[in-house]
């Protein structure tokens, strides 16, 4: 148990965050928002945006490592 | 009398003072020297100093509304930096400290170019010291760095102040535009300390070199002076608004990749400061407020970021995210912190960056520039992945932790404990803050649409995150160097120079062995000569008719 205790937290973080993330669902269909632009006020696109940009943001940053990522001590050389 | 000294120069006078006062009684004299120097702001709006020399009228001590709500939170920051750097005995980066954060606040009551100036640059002196007193070979090198470029900008800003009064008569610090070539140097010189792309390599260079209480004093002064200078002289600049949008959303991506997670926070810093710049681009009265509230905010939850992370250098040793992990259990109360602080500068709703981030956002919608608000609406999801998530997850949780490590100083404790409050209590009554900005403001920030909007963003993202983990597609964390625009000046220029000085020095002692054989070649000739019949002594009538030959010669070849 005294090993695990980050492992149970991350499983409960996640459930609270998957429930909110329902809720908030939930709520766009019911109400409508206004917002500047139409794109915006799509139902779930503010959702959609923040889920596509994180992965795509990582996804890019891992193969940008192949450009700009060198060794440790690199200008100590 | 107190009160009428321009705001800042107590604390420089407290900061020379400091090697006579016994080191006890140190910080609380700096203090004191703040407290002092706070008492101008009751002074209100107008000029109250100037100064005549050499013909020119120099205003030392000009207040209006932009300078107010830049002066409480530098006045604020520093007296934060001090409760967090309480235990350091260093005089050096004591004094250095003080000094600087009182020459960031002399510069924004400067009313002109030339008093800026000077300021300007006794914000690079004095920080550089800061930078130094990381005390490492690594610091050593990246001060020298961080001091040339910082004083490059302030030959730029001399040189565009020399140019105004030359072309204009004038040299108050007044609006300018980029269609004047002083107005590009000045722009230029703002540029680099407010770390435009691929002027910003100074910054992720030399902060995470600093000791821990050092960064949170750097982070806190230099570039938000640099956004005070861009929003007092440039308003409306529509370049502005581009260089803004890509310097919220390149950061993004080099944070991302980074492993030491103090360079993480100044690439993150460099990406909050695109939003102010953004915000100052557009100019109307929204968005400067926009810009001017975020900075403020910014400065609050920024040194708590980085305050936290000082907490984990103090203790552990490292900020590298490979050797982090798993803090949480013996720092609990630093992992609180640095969470209300990840959470602030993600926009939470209730956060303080919620309620700055709106103003900027609502002024990009009402203008209707769409592709710079839906960068910007990227930015934020990336602001929430190496900020919001990156820093405490990496420090904190992301794996168990083996070895004991003691929870931060008190004073580190109590300072970051003031920086968390005042994010809660701005997010949740934003009145105060909104009461401070230049113009008048009558903005809600908690509509229902706004709040929704940014939740769903936030929420989606978290959970992108632990989708990309529960999956393995998180990338680890490795230890190495991030390539950025410092490698111009560090690598590429140093590796196409040095080649060339080497085969030009080559080329030199080419030429001079040339002109050294060419040298004895005629020394031998004129030797030979000397020996030869013609230059023997000989007979006062022979040398005559010599002369006579010669002369003759010259003759014919000036008649013809």
């Amino acid at each position: 148990m005294k090993n695990n205790n980050l492992k149970t937290y991350a499983k409960y973080f996640t459930q609270f965050i998957i429930a909110v993330a329902g809720l908030l669902l939930i709520i766009d269909f019911t109400i409508h928002r206004h917002a500047y632009f139409h794109l915006e006020e799509i139902i779930g696109f503010p959702a959609m945006f923040g889920f596509i940009c994180f992965v795509f943001i990582v996804i890019v940053g891992k193969h940008l490592r192949k450009i700009l990522m060198r060794k440790e001590d690199y200008y100590d050389k | 009398m107190i009160s009428s000294m321009i705001p800042g120069l107590w604390m420089i006078i407290a900061s020379i003072l400091l090697p006579v006062i016994p080191s006890y009684f140190r910080q609380p004299a700096m203090l004191l020297s703040v407290f002092l120097s706070s008492l101008s702001l009751l002074n209100g709006f107008g000029t109250f100093l100037t100064w005549e020399i050499l013909g020119f009228d120099l205003t030392l001590y000009h207040s209006d509304n932009l300078t107010l709500p830049f002066a409480i939170i530098f006045h604020i920051a520093s007296l934060l930096v001090i409760i967090y750097g309480w235990h350091n005995k260093n005089l050096m980066e004591n004094m250095a400290t003080l000094a600087y954060a009182g020459s960031a606040i002399g510069a924004l009551h400067a009313g002109d170019f030339f008093s800026l100036f000077i300021w300007w640059e006794a914000t690079a002196l004095t920080s550089v010291f800061i930078v130094l007193a990381g005390n490492t070979i690594s610091a050593r090198n990246s001060a020298m760095r961080y001091l040339i470029i910082q004083v490059c900008s302030g030959v730029l800003l001399l040189i565009g102040a020399s140019m105004m009064v030359y072309q204009t008569g004038n040299h108050e610090l007044t609006k300018l535009d980029l269609s004047s070539n002083f107005g590009v140097f000045i722009f230029l010189a703002f540029g680099i300390k407010a770390a435009f792309p691929f002027l910003n390599g100074w910054l992720q260079d030399s902060y995470p070199e600093s000791s821990p209480t050092g960064t949170v004093a750097l982070s806190a002064f230099t570039t938000k002076l640099a956004i005070y200078a861009l929003a007092r002289t440039f308003p409306g600049t529509e370049t502005l608004i581009w260089i803004g949008a890509i310097m919220t959303a390149f950061p993004v991506f080099f944070a991302v990749i980074e492993n030491d997670l103090r360079r993480v926070l100044s690439f993150s810093l460099n990406n909050q400061l695109g939003f102010m710049v953004v915000g100052i681009g557009i100019g109307t009265e929204l968005s400067l407020n926009g810009t001017v509230a975020h900075a403020f905010v910014h400065i609050i939850y920024k040194a708590l970021l980085f305050m936290s992370m000082g907490a984990v250098l103090h203790r552990v040793g490292t900020t590298k995210a490979s050797e982090l992990g798993g803090l949480y259990k013996y720092m609990p109360l630093t992992t609180i912190f640095c969470i209300i602080g990840a959470m602030s500068i993600s926009a939470f709703p209730l956060f303080s960056g919620f309620v700055a981030k709106s103003l900027i956002m609502s002024a990009l919608g009402g203008q209707g520039l769409i592709l710079i608000y839906f960068v910007l609406f990227f930015a934020s999801a990336g602001v929430l992945e190496h900020s919001g998530i990156k820093i405490p997850y990496f420090a904190f949780f992301a794996h168990e932790r083996k070895t004991k490590v003691k929870e931060a100083p008190l004073n580190m404790l109590i300072a970051m404990g003031v920086a968390a409050f005042l994010c809660i209590g701005i997010g949740v009554y934003p009145k105060y803050l909104y009461s401070i900005l230049p113009y008048s403001v009558d903005y809600q920030p908690y509509t229902i649409d706004h709040v929704i909007s940014q939740l769903q963003l936030l929420v989606f993202a978290i959970l992108a995150f632990l989708f990309l983990v529960k999956f393995k597609l998180y990338p680890s964390e490795i230890k190495s160097t991030v390539l950025n625009s410092d490698w111009i000046y560090r690598k590429m220029l140093p590796g196409i120079g040095k080649p060339l000085f080497q085969n030009l020095q080559k080329i030199i002692i080419k030429f001079y062995d040339l002109l050294s054989i060419l040298f004895d070649l005629i020394l031998g000739r004129s030797k030979k000569f000397a020996n030869s019949s013609y230059i023997k002594v000989t007979t006062p009538g022979f040398a005559g008719l010599l002369m006579i030959t010669i002369l003759f010669i010259m003759l014919v070849i000036a008649v013809i």
